[in-house]
């Protein structure tokens, strides 16, 4: 890459830069409780960018890409715990298992089409919390609990930097020849493989990256949170709220995903403080995706990018 | 070197359904073979079968000597041989160039170059009639246009050898007389070998130097355009029994 | 000796479950049959069925037995509503279901299992609740059967039965078969797609409801606004096991589900979660080897 080509991206992901750098720059002086915030939004904005890989990009809709959260999060305690790694080890350890992961269920569920391989990939994610509730090391169904001794800023600088490497990958590989390779499996896989696509090894390829990410975001939550718990860490809701993240911004796109988080996440902790609301988050999230599902192809992105011709060629 | 496709006694059943019972031809760079039967007799599952969309249950399919049959699709492109699909797939989300484009940087030619594959795809649209709808969205165009489409890709893969099915169904009888110009000028110029899957007769008889007909998933005849449309075979294929022998 | 009593006793304590489960499952297949859509919502209106037992119990001292009639109705109702909120602008005037509409269906119907378990939360907090209703035992031999999920497994079979019945002898159960294998030729006979799939969507639901109702009879304390979590995914291997439209195939896929989780368990050192894991990951051979399901 010569410089001319890496000025030369758009100014969607220049802004995403530029938001990630101001941020970076100020949280030194962002005040605690904001920081939590801000750290829990990067969270799950690494998470929205991970599924919006294999789902958004690609086309499958994958219910169960909490398990690759969870076990990055367990491979972050028991790495923290039990072999004493530095924290940040142990997210590229969590990274690691994410992607080891990924590839093996992958090779395996990335067969099925459609609405197969979405309940296959739940099933694997329920069956998963059954075998992590069983396993010793693993804390034996009662997870695994950290010292608390968080930095919060080493938390929120390491997601930070996750974040900013996984928005770079998601351009580089919508760009290019892959870039074509993904858009045609997901716009026709028969046709993309009687073209000379190997398919296969694309999705896979796309789907270890996504496990990878996730399974970083997963060990950085862990660390957050200060230990990894089998009920809460397998809890669908995480792989259901990440979805409704990119359906909200827009699946397959650039921005959509961070986008989405902000307007998923952010609200959802409002209400959260709001004793009337609290709880009725998820319907509000709810109604928004069906209506967004059913009515508004693109999500919010997508609709800007119809609407309003001069985000067309802006907006990604 | 001018490359062979052999297909030998391949056969395919889908559970208790014959659909293709021991057929066997050659086609020869350069050469245009029509395929021609009755509908659900197992043409366009022959043609998946050389394509690699599905493997054989039974026989052997060569190319220059080498067997390819069971390999998955997207290597038999990559040895240059390339089908249509008979309901056109384009990618709706992608105009005509970035449809052909993919074929060109994916196909057995591998244009790793993006900006000279979007070329390529320029020249292959031209070729067949698209130029003018080569920036539209795939999604806006016509079956006829779409088929169209299905053609220029398979030429934008590199292919040597194509198999195209039906690509000539549903035209006007002015349209047929344009797109069989179009195809034959192409196939002047780029000098592929085809097998054409086709129901329209004209179409078929123009285009190929031989043809070979199959019904229920065996070959029938096989021949010069003229000596299958006399074989009373494959007329009663075609028009029952009592056309053979109805009085003239 | 005692082994063997344990395993037979197993063994009838998972068929009887796999019944259960069977019918849970049937109402998800059918719709996956006949409109080809996955709900992914299906465990919510488990959950509905379930409260709809409950608060009828709670209210008039109904037996979840009792509640059938009424979950029925409420199911029946609510399956039209479904249909055409959101399922007859994907479906209308196709012919099959593209993977884009596939795409819409699913996300629309997760959506809506955010908002049934999050709106009955609220509603009823996320606590478990339970009927109190136990008829007893019956006694074979070494095997001692709880008698409501006898009269549970006896309804969830008729009710396969029936939609068998349904499905095969009526006029309007054969124009929905007529539809779920090809819109145009349906269509060519005068068979309208827009009724025969809203009905069939209709009848899943009911017996969705129904099999909600059914199944708190093996759920004490059991009944909660998120138990669709559970019982889902359950529903969705035990229809792919069977096979998607094929009636018998829910019951072959339950009964798969109650014998592994039941009798699993003695051979896997009598630990629970390994059988349930088993349970649900037995979907991926069968996939692999069999797309079709289990039955031809
Ligand atoms: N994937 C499949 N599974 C089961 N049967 C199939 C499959 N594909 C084709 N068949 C059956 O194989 C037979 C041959 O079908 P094929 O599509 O090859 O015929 P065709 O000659 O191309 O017909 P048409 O002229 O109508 O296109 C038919 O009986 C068809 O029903
Ligand atoms: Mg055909």
């Amino acid at each position: 890459m010569n410089l001319r080509s890496i000025l030369s991206v758009g100014p969607t992901l220049w802004g995403i830069g530029i938001f990630l750098v101001i941020l970076g720059g100020s949280a030194p002086w962002i005040p605690g409780f904001l920081l939590t915030l801000v750290t829990g939004l990067l969270i799950w904005a690494t998470l929205a960018y991970s599924l919006n890989l294999i789902t958004g990009l690609v086309g499958y809709v994958s219910f169960g890409h909490v398990v690759f959260m969870a076990f990055g999060g367990y491979a972050l305690a028991f790495g923290v715990g039990a072999l004493n790694l530095h924290p940040v080890v142990g997210v590229a350890l969590g990274a690691a298992v994410g992607l080891a992961l990924a590839l093996g269920i992958g090779l395996v569920t990335l067969r099925f089409r459609g609405v197969y391989f979405a309940i296959a990939t739940l099933v694997i994610a329920v069956a998963a919390l059954y075998i992590v509730l069983d396993i010793e090391e693993l804390g034996d169904g009662k997870g695994i609990i950290l010292n608390p001794a968080v930095e919060p800023l080493s938390v929120f600088y390491t997601i930070l930097v996750t974040l900013a490497i996984e928005v770079g990958v998601t351009y580089a590989i919508t760009h290019g020849r892959i870039g074509y390779g993904i858009r045609s499996i997901k716009g026709d896989e028969d046709a993309a493989n009687t073209l000379g696509i190997n398919a296969a090894r694309i999705k896979l390829f796309v789907y270890a990256l996504s496990g990878l990410f996730a399974g970083a975001a997963g060990g950085v939550y862990a660390w957050n949170v200060s230990g990894a718990f089998p009920y809460s860490s397998f809890s669908l809701t995480f792989s259901l709220q990440m979805l409704a993240m990119i359906v909200i911004g827009g699946m397959g796109t650039l921005l959509g995903p961070l986008i989405g988080t902000v307007a998923v996440y952010l609200p959802s902790q409002v209400f959260l403080t709001i004793p009337l609301l609290s709880g009725l988050q998820f319907t509000v999230i709810g109604l928004v995706v069906i209506i967004i599902a059913l009515f508004v192809p693109g999500g919010i992105v997508g609709t800007l990018r119809k609407y309003i011709p001069e985000f067309r060629g802006m907006l990604e | 070197m001018t490359r062979v496709l052999e297909v030998s006694q391949v056969h395919k059943y889908f559970g208790g359904v014959r659909a293709v019972q021991g057929v066997s031809l050659a086609v020869q760079e350069g050469n245009v073979i029509g395929l021609i039967g009755p509908n659900g007799s197992g043409k366009s599952t022959l043609l998946n079968l050389i394509a690699g969309v599905m493997k054989p249950t039974k026989g052997r399919i060569s190319l220059d000597g080498q067997r390819i049959d069971g390999w998955p699709a997207h290597r038999i492109v990559e040895q240059g041989i390339a089908k249509t699909h008979q309901i056109p797939k384009p990618f709706l989300a992608m105009t005509c160039r970035e449809n052909v484009a993919v074929a060109a940087m994916f196909g057995s030619n591998k244009q790793k170059d993006q900006s000279e594959a979007l070329e390529t795809a320029g020249r292959v649209l031209t070729l067949v009639g698209l130029e003018g709808k080569a920036d539209s969205i795939s999604s806006n165009l016509t079956v006829q246009e779409r088929k169209r489409l299905e053609f220029a890709r398979v030429l934008g893969t590199g292919a040597r050898i194509l198999l195209l099915d039906e690509i000539f169904a549903g035209l006007s009888p002015e349209e047929l007389r344009d797109a069989i110009g179009m195809f034959t000028q192409v196939q002047k110029e780029v000098g592929f070998g085809a097998l054409v899957v086709e129901h329209v007769m004209r179409a078929v008889l123009t285009v190929s130097g031989h043809v070979v007909v199959i019904e229920e998933g065996t070959k029938i005849a096989d021949g010069s355009p003229r000596e299958v449309v006399e074989n009373p075979a494959v007329i009663e294929a075609y028009l029952g029994a009592e056309a053979v022998h109805a009085p003239t | 000796m005692a082994d063997a009593a344990l395993f037979l006793s197993d063994l009838a304590l998972g068929v009887l479950l796999g019944c259960v489960f069977a019918v849970i499952a049937h109402g998800l297949n059918l719709i996956w049959g006949v409109a080809k859509v996955v709900n992914v919502a299906h465990g919510e209106f488990i959950m509905l069925g379930a409260y709809g037992a409950y608060f009828l119990n709670l209210w008039f001292g109904f037996n979840p037995l009792l509640s059938i009639p009424f979950d029925a109705a409420i199911g029946l109702g609510v399956g039209v509503l479904f249909y055409f909120g959101f399922l007859h602008r994907e479906l209308r005037g196709k012919e099959s279901m593209d993977l884009q509409s596939e795409m819409v269906t699913l996300v629309s119907t997760f959506g809506l299992s955010l908002v049934l378990i999050n709106t009955a939360q609220k509603l009823w907090t996320p606590d478990n609740v339970g009927i109190p209703w136990s008829p007893g035992y019956v006694v074979f031999g070494p095997v001692q059967l709880p008698l409501g999920g006898l009269y549970v497994a006896i309804v969830s079979v008729s009710i396969i039965a029936l939609s068998h019945v349904f499905l095969s002898k009526t006029y309007l159960g054969n124009a929905i078969r007529a539809h779920s294998q090809d819109i145009p030729a349906a269509q060519l006979v005068g068979i309208n797609p827009t009724i025969t799939a809203s009905i069939g969507t209709a009848v899943g639901f009911g017996i969705t409801m129904v099999g909600g109702a059914l199944l708190t009879v093996w759920l004490p304390t059991g009944i909660f606004p998120a138990m669709g979590n559970l019982y889902a995914p359950i529903s969705f291997v035990i229809v792919v096991l069977g096979g998607p439209g094929k009636m018998w195939g829910s019951l072959v896929g339950g009964l798969t589900l109650g014998v592994i989780i039941n009798v699993g368990q003695l051979f896997l050192g009598n630990n629970l979660s390994l059988a349930e894991a088993a349970a649900f990951l037995i979907l991926i051979p069968v996939l692999l080897l069999r797309p079709e399901g289990i039955l031809r």
